[in-house]
């Protein structure tokens, strides 16, 4: 009776979660008409991959995605580095102003990211960094940075301190201890930790959308909303899109998910 | 370790690809930013690829922004001092634009003589002025009809009535309409409009003020009701992309659309003729669409006079004869200068001979900025009609009294009042503490970081820097902002004025009404997320085989970037072709409910996007917060005969408290503060702008009524809330945690 209630609920969720994007797929095998279809079957005679042919060979959609790869991995590594380096100082030392900066992370959460855009839109042009992508890193990287940081923080608080002592008794640097000591073991938290800088920069569209206007250098979102147009979009289109924009998180997910558990730690806001 | 090695490598190409991606330069480069639909795209591209081989000096960039977007970022960006030398958009943007002095007039630029070979229709002006120029005349809606199954067009509302019910119906005897006689996006007051003048009004004065609270109003509001409840001709629940695809398919008869729409209808090959909206009996007079015209403005901003001179040589090619001609053997639209209309092109085609006949009985788009606030007011009331919560006469009396109000706060020029000096007093307030903050501790600061803590400081300063050199600027700007007049008709000389905005934030019902839907929404959905979270989780490593597995498959929704899970959700929701709705039919017999169009089923429908969007989070904490669990707790647990209940709220509960909590914050601080849901799944917060919460009133405030100094205000008062709930929930955690121990 139990088990079987379990399977219950768990099966009801995973027919919930799941079938979102199992419309996003049939949506994306219909042809022209893209709504309106009364049945709830995903796939039917008039399936074509015409969509994704056009999606490929007819727009910029590869030299697009080729742009958001390369945000994204830089604005990853630099977030894990950071966020590695201030969540280990926060978590292992005590020093003057340590709360403030604590709060003042979980305080930048909480301001309408929609208005910071117009200053955002200012001091980028006024450094010219309008149309590159330095200004789009830049911002991404810190934007993610309060999290991760919270998110190593809780992680290395979870790491023995025992361990470092052991290694500075051997001779260690503070630095040399946090690099091959600590840092090694705790590659769950540093996937997490890139994992949240990668999807938040692949998937932002707000800050795209006023950093860059050459086409040339779109990013994924930007390039899948221009499908949309106020009263006539591609929704074919928009949806083989949409699918080939999630599937490399998906997918990423699913490789790291046995660090999932381990190392998502969201750290308590006390020291 | 070779790992790090090999990373260190790879950091350092990244960051010299990032400083040596320069690109190479033509001479002159203009920008042109537009907002035309897909197939538009494709000849604007060849057109302009041919203005770039005649003039090789000059390189031509195209950018695509949707309308609505189009006008944020171009006042965004002129706001920076720069943007694209041409725009290319409605004629209703001209007249917010030239208020701000976006764009420059262009009666010095253009001679006069060749002004008149165009329509005066595609002159759009402001003050007197010509601010935009437009390659084509139309972008007006009609009655277009399936010659198959509407062979001839009704030409009376009667005989569109007749029509219409003879051709809507259930083939199939399931209780669903399978086929409908008429259909458009009727809940949107453009589509509406029109009928007002066959009821013998309009909505707008002459002299461009709102004329909503009139006769013909109270009929149309009732026509539209009746075409879908009396009548039953139209789908209950039918928005733009829903007419356009049952019209497409074959299974509409007559739709109202514009022209932009016939390249869409011609590839997805249905036969289909135009006509005038019909003639509404009882008065004898013909509805009137709003013709207006897509065009050209030119950027005020431009100094360089090369520059302004290549641009209008640009401006030239675009509007030419031989381009007007393009466009119309491509995507058949009406060209706007009178020669080009003698050509062969445009007199054989029959479609477009009848667009100018239905362009007669056409009232002109106005482009007032004031008309934003009248559609804004109308759409709500409108919507109100529609949902049953307001009678027709109710709701044009008070879509009158709003259409005003909003136009006054629109236009109020405020000026500095007395509260300037406690913004002053404020300023210096903060500025004195933090003086005498750092001189006090700077000190023992420094001992600090030059004794025992140089290496933590050291570790964290990258970080910290980067966060609040971005934050920090943003932050002091809106501050600034927020205590300013910054408006439609100040937007280039904004000053401090004091605590206004503040002031009618607090005093405004509708602020505290968004509020408390703001609470509800934070609660619900952090309720649902953590309950669904630990429950999978718990249900996951206490009962399941393969736990990887479903694992997995419960994260996906993570996973999935959230605008297009919002937009998914969306086409989710609709009432006739919804999958949800479709499910509830077949399956559960229920009848399908009208999710987008009553303000708490689209709130509830938001609620539900947003708990599918944030549960695995929640669960993945809790899977983590179960793993430090004991498992001998359990056992001498069930030694003791604790059932599963008892062992769940004594041991997995309490033991999971130090994970959710932290999670549970930082969720509810996401949750009070997302936009996408919202706006997305409810369409800018339809019905009504009733499902807004306080970020998406915010956003609207802003981009919608040009009301930055007020947005700026609401948002910070949105910052103090969080800050003040966040230190609540800090002591409440604090205090159990005493309590505890």
């Amino acid at each position: 009776m139990k088990k079987s209630l379990s399977w219950f609920t768990i099966l009801l969720f995973c027919l919930f979660s799941l079938f979102p994007m199992l419309y996003v797929v049939s949506i994306s095998l219909r042809g022209d008409n893209a709504f309106g279809s009364r049945s709830l079957a995903l796939f039917n005679s008039q399936s074509t991959l015409k969509n994704f042919s056009e999606l490929f060979l007819h727009t910029p959609f590869l030299k697009w995605m080729m742009n958001s790869l390369y945000v994204s991995t830089v604005v990853t590594l630099s977030g894990v580095i950071l966020a590695a380096t201030s969540g280990y100082a926060i978590s292992r030392y005590e020093f003057k102003g340590k709360k403030i900066m604590l709060m003042s992370l979980l305080t930048t959460q909480m301001f309408p990211a929609t208005m910071l855009m117009l200053p955002f839109f200012i001091v980028l042009s006024k450094l010219h960094l309008i149309n590159k992508f330095l200004g789009l890193i830049i911002i991404y990287s810190s934007t993610a940075l309060p999290f991760c940081i919270w998110q190593m923080k809780g992680y290395f608080d979870t790491v023995p301190k025992e361990l470092e002592e052991a290694a500075k008794l051997d001779g260690c640097s503070s630095f040399q201890a946090f690099y091959k000591i600590i840092l090694p073991m705790s590659t769950p938290a540093l996937v997490i930790t890139g994992l949240f800088s990668f999807m938040s920069s692949w998937s932002e569209y707000l800050v795209a959308a006023i950093t860059l206007q050459d086409p040339e250098l779109y990013t994924l979102p930007l390039g899948l909303k221009s499908f949309q147009a106020s009263l006539a979009t591609q929704w074919g289109l928009y949806a083989a899109g949409a699918l080939v924009v999630s599937i490399p998180v998906v997918v990423l997910f699913i490789m790291i998910s046995k660090y999932l558990v381990s190392g998502l730690t969201v750290g308590s806001v006390k020291g | 370790m070779i790992l790090f090695k090999k990373l260190h490598t790879f950091v350092f190409l990244c960051v010299s690809m990032i400083i040596f991606s320069n690109n190479a330069m033509a001479n002159t480069t203009i920008q042109l930013w537009h907002q035309m639909i897909y197939s538009h795209r494709e000849v604007l591209k060849k057109v302009v690829d041919d203005f770039e081989a005649k003039h090789p000096t000059i390189k031509v960039q195209v950018t695509y922004r949707e309308t609505e977007e189009l006008r944020s970022a171009f006042q965004s960006s002129s706001m920076g001092g720069s943007g694209p030398e041409l725009i290319y958009g409605p004629s209703d943007q001209v007249g917010p634009f030239a208020t701000m002095n976006l764009i420059r007039p262009l009666d010095n630029l253009i001679p006069i003589e060749e002004q008149k070979k165009f329509d005066p229709l595609a002159l759009v002006k402001f003050n007197q002025k010509t601010y935009m120029i437009g390659n084509t005349v139309g972008n007006f809606l009609m009655l277009i009809y399936n010659k198959k199954l509407v062979p001839n067009p009704p030409k009376t509302l009667e005989e569109l009535i007749k029509i219409g019910q003879s051709l809507t119906k259930d083939f199939n005897g399931d209780g669903k309409i399978d086929q409908f006689g008429f259909a458009f996006n009727f809940t949107e007051p453009f589509f509406f409009v029109p009928w007002i003048d066959g009821f013998g009004d309009h909505f707008m004065t002459e002299k461009n003020q709102p004329n909503l609270n009139s006769k013909a109003m109270i009929s149309a509001f009732g026509l539209m009701r009746d075409f879908r409840d009396k009548y039953k001709i139209i789908p209950k629940e039918c928005d733009y992309e829903m007419a356009n695809s049952l019209f497409k398919e074959g299974k509409a008869g007559m739709i109202i659309n514009g022209d932009w729409s016939w390249g869409d209808y011609k590839s997805a090959k249905i036969d289909f003729g135009i006509a005038r909206f019909p003639l509404i009996n009882s008065t004898n007079l013909w509805p009137a669409p709003l013709v207006g015209t897509t065009g050209y403005s030119v950027n005020a901003n431009i100094e360089d006079p090369l520059k302004l001179k290549d641009t209008l040589e640009l401006l030239n090619f675009l509007t030419s004869k031989e381009t007007q001609l393009i466009f119309t053997k491509e995507v058949s639209t009406y060209p706007s200068r009178f020669e080009a209309r003698l050509d062969p092109l445009v007199i054989n085609n029959d479609i477009l001979k009848e667009a100018s006949k239905i362009m007669e009985v056409g009232k002109p788009m106005p482009v007032v900025p004031e008309v934003r606030a009248v559609w804004d007011s109308l759409r709500g009331q409108y919507q109100s009609v529609l949902a049953g919560s307001a009678t027709p006469e109710q709701a044009a009396q008070k879509a009158q009294e709003e259409a005003l109000k909003q136009i006054q706060s629109m236009n109020e020029e405020l000026t500095p009042g007395p509260t300037l000096y406690l913004v002053w007093l404020l300023f210096a307030a903060i500025l004195g503490f933090l003086l005498f903050y750092i001189a006090t501790r700077i000190k023992k600061f420094l001992k600090d970081f030059k004794g025992a803590n140089k290496f933590p400081y050291l570790m964290m300063a990258p970080a910290f820097i980067s966060i609040f050199s971005v934050i920090i600027y943003p932050f002091f700007y809106n501050l600034a902002l927020s205590f300013s007049n910054f408006s439609l008709k100040t937007f280039n000389n904004w000053t401090l004025i004091g605590l206004h905005h503040y002031q009618s934030v607090i005093v405004d019902p509708k602020f505290y009404e968004v509020f408390l839907k703001t609470i509800i929404w934070t609660i619900s959905n952090v309720f649902f997320h953590v309950s669904i979270g630990v429950l999978l989780a718990v249900i996951i490593e206490q009962v399941m085989p393969k736990k990887n597995l479903w694992r997995t498959l419960l994260i996906i929704p993570w996973a999935v970037p959230q605008y297009i899970t919002a937009l998914t959700w969306r086409g989710m929701f609709n009432q006739e072709y919804g999958p949800i709705n479709i499910f509830l039919q077949e399956y559960l017999k229920l009848s399908p409910i009208q999710w987008l169009s009553q303000p708490w089923t689209t709130f509830s429908a938001c609620v539900i996007t947003n708990v599918w969007l944030g549960f695995p989070f929640m669960m993945i904490v809790a899977l983590g917060g179960l793993q430090s669990i004991s498992p001998d707790l359990y056992e001498s647990a069930k030694m003791d005969g604790a059932n599963a209940w008892q062992r769940f709220k004594h041991i997995t509960w309490p033991m999971l408290q130090p994970v959710i909590r932290p999670a549970a914050l930082l969720g509810a601080i996401w949750t009070f503060n997302t936009l996408n849901v919202i706006w997305l799944v409810s369409n800018s917060g339809e019905p009504a702008d009733q499902t807004h919460i306080l970020v998406s009133y915010v956003y609207k405030a802003a981009f919608n009524l040009y009301r930055y100094g007020y947005a700026a205000a609401l948002s910070m008062i949105i910052f103090i809330i969080l800050i003040v709930m966040s230190l609540v929930v800090n002591k409440i955690n604090k205090e159990s945690k005493e309590s505890n121990s």
